[in-house]
């Protein structure tokens, strides 16, 4: 059986740097670079540098 | 002297009836007349029970009795007199200020954990509060630097992605 096929656009995590356990989401195409951007952490309530949650395994 | 007797006797006009009316029943040794001691002077109701506030034993049967006043009029009694000023004019009661202050000195506010070396273990969130403000407070300390590395480094080419 084939398998099936990856979608292309996926959801992915933005986490708050500041180790508040605050994230935002995001779509992006699978083939684009990870996102990384300044947004607001409400628990500090500062502007801070939110990454992308590196994703496990192959999802 | 007289005056002074006066001023003894306007000062306890000045208490309440209550107070007033259990100091003539049970007058403390201080306050008796001249010439007389706690032995030869004795109202009826000290003949009784010595001190109203304890329990006392029945000299036949040897049974205890409860004190003639209880506890609840007791601390009442103790209250107006602190308020009065005279606390020390009562007979030794549990419910007098010093008793409560040793029981208190004792005992702690009987809430676990507020005791002397106690400490209670609270919820695993609560436990671990501690670690992760400080974890918080280092990220933010380091948050700059770490903005700076980003911006100079660029987006499309940082690597530093968490797990």
């Amino acid at each position: 059986m084939a398998k099936k096929a990856k979608t292309r656009i996926i959801n992915v995590r933005l986490l708050s740097m500041a180790m508040t356990g605050y994230f935002y989401t995001f779509t992006r195409p699978r083939t684009a670079l990870p996102m990384s951007m300044i947004k607001y952490d409400p628990i500090i309530r500062r502007r801070v540098l939110f990454l992308e949650q590196k994703r496990k395994g192959n999802k | 002297m007289a005056a002074a007797v006066k001023s003894q006797v306007q000062l306890a006009l000045g208490l309440p009836a209550r107070l007033r009316t259990f100091l003539a029943r049970y007058p403390p040794a201080s306050i008796l007349p001249t010439g007389t001691t706690p032995e030869t002077y004795k109202t009826a109701y000290q003949e009784e029970t010595p001190n109203p506030f304890l329990p006392t034993k029945h000299p036949v049967t040897g049974r205890l009795h409860d004190p003639k006043y209880s506890l609840r009029r007791q601390a009442e009694l103790v209250k107006l007199a602190r308020e009065h000023g005279v606390e020390e004019l009562l007979p030794f009661t549990p419910k007098g200020t010093e008793v409560r202050l040793r029981k208190r000195v004792e005992l702690g506010l009987r809430v676990k954990g507020t005791g002397v070396g106690q400490k209670v273990k609270g919820h695993k969130h609560e436990r671990q509060l501690g670690i992760k403000m400080d974890k918080r407070r280092q990220a933010m300390l380091d948050m700059p630097d770490l903005i700076r590395e980003w911006k100079k480094v660029g987006k499309r080419n940082w690597s530093k992605f968490p797990k």
